[in-house]
């Protein structure tokens, strides 16, 4: 969506200690021309709860998207709703914000915590207008977004978070928006990870409720491109080369062959480090003109281990050292938004040899899973090969 | 005179790590830092002999953590 810019969403949850499923729902749609973001907090937790908060961001987000108005939407779920047998009543709460091409915003709020909206790390009051629909009393505030905005919705366990243990009255929403204010981070990924992580600490990683967040930050394109791997003819290495030295964006190499190719064709000397900063992660070398160089299959291998443990969690990742894998994950995580990737299938025959280690010969598989866990934290992500 | 250990994927695996520091300790040892410079590298092309050294443009050697201080002993006769 929004070539112009770029909509950068993250979500996370805790669920309640003990339980298996999470009684908040999130859902996202992004078209062409709008994005709209559905957060429900059922009623109650575990299963009833989980039952309650999917129908409800689930029709919403698809009665919104085929253009139902909101009263209709909210009739309908209403209506649908499951009755629970011990309280005698359906009922979800939920937020809506949905967000047009030309960044022109609209919440629609029922019960959760007021939306943090963020413009310069101070909180933007926005009024609201009261809406009534099926008895249930529906905020609605429209407003115009600016690129680096952030807006964070919440479910109740974040503001409630600590409560009767740590805090007194839980984490407030005051003090949430303070927090908010005091964060500088450069994506959505990082700051819902640090709200939400801020929230295990308050309830000692025992929730004493379900607790969800969704953070959208508006943020300019950042290009990456990413070059792996020579491709498997070597008349097609110059083309290669001048081709991803064109392109726009930060530029990484990832792989030694690829990276003597570079340095041969744009006649730039390669230096490699000789100090290892970690003794398993091979070292990284520098080429004017590249903003990252480093060892290949093995670098991308651990590299997709550490993806794939953040996406099983909601812990805010830290990548301060300055080892190969520690600044690739920074490159793609934090300072970029589209990536793209150059995969030259070209084997090495020396790595054919039976007496080596099987995850030498598999990069394009490393590579197609680490796309894939890029997605899933809504990284554009595209791959091209270069044979 | 300059010596290259490689640092590839493949000579990583065999332990490039350990031959450096092999190299360094020597050179310490030795007080040869005025005479070698060294360096790391991306593959040297002989994949299949990890560990590999080169010295200044010269054949790639195969070389393995223990064999260094014997290589270093020879090589110093040479030097000086």
């Amino acid at each position: 969506m929004l070539s112009e810019y770029y909509m950068d969403v993250a979500h996370h949850s805790l669920n309640k200690y003990g339980e298996e499923l999470c009684g908040d729902k999130v859902e996202i749609i992004k078209s062409d021309n709008r994005m709209i973001i559905v957060l429900a907090d059922g009623l109650g937790s575990g299963v009833k709860a989980n039952i309650l908060a999917t129908l409800t961001s689930k029709i919403m987000i698809t009665m919104l998207e085929q253009g139902a108005d909101i009263k209709e939407t909210i009739d309908t779920i209403t209506h649908t709703l499951p009755i629970c047998n011990v309280r005698k009543i359906g009922y979800s709460t939920f937020t809506i914000l949905e967000i047009d091409q030309d960044l022109n915003a609209r919440i629609i709020e029922f019960d959760n915590p007021p939306v943090f909206i963020l413009r310069n790390h101070k909180i933007l009051t926005i009024d609201k207008i009261k809406l009534l629909s099926a008895d249930k009393q529906v905020w609605i505030s429209e407003f115009k977004l600016e690129v680096d905005d952030e807006i964070t919705l919440c479910s109740d366990g974040v503001i409630h978070a600590g409560v009767g243990r740590l805090l007194n009255h839980g984490w407030e929403w005051q003090h949430v928006a303070e927090f908010l204010e005091l964060q500088s981070t450069p994506s959505a990924e990082k700051l819902n990870r640090r709200l939400i992580e801020t929230c295990k600490k308050l309830y000692d990683d025992r929730p004493g409720d379900d607790t969800t967040a969704v953070t959208v930050k508006v943020r300019n394109p950042q290009w990456l491109q990413v070059l792996t791997g020579p491709p498997e003819l070597k008349i097609k290495d110059h083309e290669t080369v001048s081709k991803f030295m064109s392109q726009t964006g930060k530029k990484i190499v990832c792989g030694g062959t690829a990276a003597n190719i570079v340095s041969r064709e744009l006649n730039r000397e390669i230096i490699t480090e000789i100090e290892y900063i970690d003794p398993l992660i091979p070292p990284t070398a520098k080429i004017k003109g590249i903003d990252l160089v480093t060892e290949g299959v093995l670098t991308l291998k651990m590299v997709l281990g550490k993806l794939k443990q953040i996406n099983l969690n909601a812990d805010e990742p830290i990548f301060n050292k300055k080892d190969g894998v520690s600044r690739l994950l920074k490159l793609l995580l934090e300072e970029s938004t589209h990536i793209h990737f150059w995969v030259g299938r070209a084997i090495n025959p020396a790595h054919q040899n039976p007496d080596f280690p099987k995850e030498l010969s598999i990069k394009t598989n490393i590579i197609k899973d680490i796309v894939n866990e890029l997605t899933h934290m809504g990284k554009l992500v595209t791959l091209e090969y270069t044979d | 005179m300059e010596i290259k250990v490689c640092i590839g994927s493949a000579c990583h695996l065999k332990g490039s790590y350990d031959v450096i520091k092999k190299f360094q300790a020597c050179i310490t040892k030795h007080q040869l830092e005025e005479t070698i410079i060294l360096k790391s590298s991306f593959c040297l092309g002989k994949c299949s002999d990890a560990v590999s050294v080169q010295i200044d443009s010269g054949e790639v050697i195969s070389m393995e953590p223990d064999a260094v201080e014997n290589f270093m002993e020879n090589l110093k006769k040479k030097v000086i």
